[in-house]
């Protein structure tokens, strides 16, 4: 092997290679060897590679772990504090992350990249399951191949999870869309509640205006909910909520249960000045600067928060710890929240830049003072 | 285009002549990137050429190679097809209607669904050609139109498969580790030799090559261009059906929408089709959606994540093209 410079070596000692690529590096000439360097290189940049140099906390020394993370909508701000999270979590315990999946949430393209994981021999997968058919054979692949699989943030039909994944991570999905319409109910009486949905069918989202719908039929009231199918583009989205308040003058709710149309209703709310015109009650999904401004403003009554860094830190430590015990601690089914975010709590949300809630990179401290909310 | 054969012995002059008969072919310089890139992936990660994940790369060629077959030969027709990424996803939602609702058997609910397909593709193809609408915009029109009885037929919901196709048949045809690539090989090798041994293939290329000159000399380019947009219409369906199985799902959104189509014509274009008319090969694009398809797993495999993914695909698509052509200009000068 030609001279190297230690520091050189002891870069490429860092970068995420196994050892029979290091070696190949370290010898290679010229354009091979420096191309390997770079993807290498923007690999490891991509989700830091925290080799495990001692060992994290109380824990004993491991491999650097590597979890992938199959997600249908790769690029979406949504999941934007969920990388942040898994990045964390990684962090802490001396693990890697790889984020992948489908930017348009196409079924094909998942089922693609989690074949893909299964090949590579990851150490972890977690599966957004938006499809209950298509993934129970991927995940029995990785489950077969010792592969430990939970799911995040979807987990297919809700009378079927669709996979034997071992554990859903993330919310609670008909159960807070039941709560959006229980919600609604403490001020309504009577009257037609229209219910928008970017995309009807996909089950992240579908199971919300299920459980929505079922709230206002269990509660006997003469209320007419009326689900009405937006789009995945927030500006087409917009539209089509504008033109259907216009043609129902006499509406008494508005509710939503995605974020680009929870920003929408806010928006035509105060358009409209829906308010005056004896709209009771208006409430959606998730926390876009818009929707907390129409929050603040009173045009939305609550929006809420369903905790996305935790759908990325959470599973890392689930995974971690199922490998780190030799599968003795089994992961858990964990609901990361159903969190009410109404004109009284919306503040903080508005005015702190916090990677905690993906507005802002920065790892620092959040205060807080004052007594805390309760019931 | 044959391989030169050489009919007096002597090693070198035979390898000569080989090598000369090689960098010939259309399909020289996109083959070599695409050997190039096996090089790296596997320097990079040694899992890239194991059994497990050939089969992935595989499955993600065969689907979109098929339906750039298509493509081929429309484009060499002179005409483009937009909407063959929805007949893709249609296609599975046909088989369902007519299985679940109205009861009719696997196989010809299977043919009932390329049937209809094929019936797109007429439409496409008689609108583009007696009514003179440009091929972009009749197919764009197709798209939506499509997209809208997709989603106003299927409420935008995913189905599971239906019950009669489970088993062998799902298993034969898309689902089996290799059947997909199977199906794909048989199709590019059938086309292959459409478009350069039969009069078919010879009308597609002078019609796209030099409309007036083929009418003159008595082709009906007409029916020619019809035939090759019923062509990708059913072979875009072929592709929809088999991801349907391979994922074992029927979902609206299998195809992406435009996604196959830009894939597809990229493969067309990447393995040496001319986006004029006139001129392509099947071959070709088969090896152009085989590179898309390792640069897409390839660097999944690395572990490179989402966000700086589309940054490297992008410059890995660049600098292979880039190589591509000028290889492709090695080969025309005859410096080899």
């Amino acid at each position: 092997m030609r001279d190297l410079h230690p520091t050189v070596e002891q870069a490429v000692e860092t970068l995420p290679l196994n050892a029979l690529t290091r070696r190949r590096l370290l010898r290679g000439t010229g354009l091979f060897s420096s191309a390997l360097a770079a993807s290498a290189l923007l690999a490891g940049c991509s989700d830091d590679p925290a080799v495990a140099e001692g060992a994290p906390g109380n824990f004993p020394r491991t491999p650097s772990w590597k979890f992938v993370f199959v997600c249908h909508v790769t690029t979406n701000p949504f999941f934007t504090p969920t990388q942040y999270g898994a990045e964390d979590a990684c962090k802490l315990l001396g693990v890697q992350f790889q984020w992948t999946g489908s930017v348009n949430s196409v079924v094909a393209e998942m089922v693609d990249a989690t074949n893909t994981a299964i090949s590579a021999k990851a150490d972890g997968l977690a599966l957004a399951v938006v499809d209950k058919a298509a993934f129970r054979g991927p995940v029995d692949q990785a489950l077969d191949a010792g592969i430990p699989v939970v799911s995040f943030n979807a987990d297919g039909a809700r009378d079927d999870p669709g996979t034997n994944r071992l554990a859903y991570i993330g919310q609670g999905l008909y159960e807070s869309g039941y709560e959006l319409g229980r919600r609604a109910l403490t001020v309504l009486d009577s009257g037609e509640v229209a219910g928008f949905i970017a995309t009807p069918g996909q089950l992240n989202i579908q199971p919300r205006i299920d459980g929505a719908q079922q709230a206002f039929k269990d509660s006997g009231k003469p209320v007419t909910f009326t689900p009405i199918a937006t789009n995945a583009d927030v500006t087409q989205g917009l539209s089509i909520i504008d033109a259907y308040v216009q043609g129902h003058p006499n509406l008494a709710g508005l509710l939503a249960v995605d974020a680009g149309s929870t920003q929408s209703v806010g928006q035509t709310v105060a358009k409209y000045k829906l308010r005056d015109r004896g709209l009771k009650v208006a409430g959606g999904f998730d926390l876009v600067p818009e929707t907390l401004a129409s929050v603040k403003n009173g045009d939305l009554d609550y929006t809420i928060d369903q905790q996305p860094y935790l759908q990325g830190f959470l599973p890392v430590l689930a995974l971690y710890l199922y490998k780190l015990t030799g599968g003795l601690l089994f992961p858990t089914q964990t609901n990361t929240g159903l969190l009410f975010v109404t004109k009284d709590n919306v503040d903080p949300y508005q005015s702190t830049k916090t990677r905690y809630e993906g507005s802002d990179t920065a790892v620092k401290l959040v205060e807080r003072s004052g007594p805390i909310a309760h019931g | 285009m044959s391989l030169a054969v050489a009919r007096t012995p002597g090693g070198a002059a035979l390898a000569r002549r080989a090598w000369d008969g090689f960098v010939r072919r259309r399909e020289a310089s996109v083959l070599v990137v695409a050997i190039g890139l096996v090089i790296y992936f596997q320097a990079a990660s040694p899992l890239f050429l194991t059994g497990d994940n050939l089969r992935n790369i595989a499955q993600a060629t065969a689907p979109t190679a098929i339906v750039a077959v298509g493509i081929v030969f429309l484009l060499v027709s002179g005409e483009i097809d937009i909407s063959v990424g929805m007949v893709a996803a249609l296609a599975p939602y046909l088989m369902h209607y007519a299985i679940d609702f109205y009861r009719v058997p696997a196989v010809p609910a299977i043919l009932l669904a390329l049937a209809i397909a094929a019936g797109v593709g007429l439409v496409n193809g008689l609108i583009t050609t007696r009514l003179r609408v440009p091929s972009f915009v009749t197919t764009l029109g197709m798209f939506y139109l499509l997209y809208g009885v997709l989603l106003t037929t299927s409420k935008a919901y995913p189905v599971a498969v239906p019950e009669p196709v489970k088993g062998s048949l799902q298993t034969w045809l898309g689902a089996g580790d290799w059947a997909s690539l199977s199906w794909c090989l048989l199709v590019v090798a059938v086309f292959h030799i459409v478009l350069t041994r039969t009069r078919w293939g010879l009308h597609t290329i002078s019609v796209g090559g030099n409309p007036l000159g083929a009418t003159e000399a008595g082709i009906r380019v007409n029916r020619v261009k019809v035939g090759n947009f019923m062509l990708v219409s059913v072979l875009g369906a072929v592709a929809g059906l088999m991801e349907a199985f391979r994922i074992n799902s029927i979902d609206p959104n299998i195809g992406g929408g435009t996604r196959i189509t830009f894939t597809a014509i990229a493969a067309a274009v990447i393995g040496g089709t001319a986006l004029a008319g006139g001129s392509g090969t099947v071959v070709g694009a088969l090896l152009g959606m085989f590179v898309l398809a390792m640069l897409q797993n390839g660097f999944n495999l690395i572990g490179v994540s989402a966000n700086p993914f589309f940054l490297i695909q992008g410059i890995a698509i660049l600098v292979s093209m880039i190589a591509n052509q000028y290889l492709s200009r090695l080969r025309r000068t005859g410096r080899s």
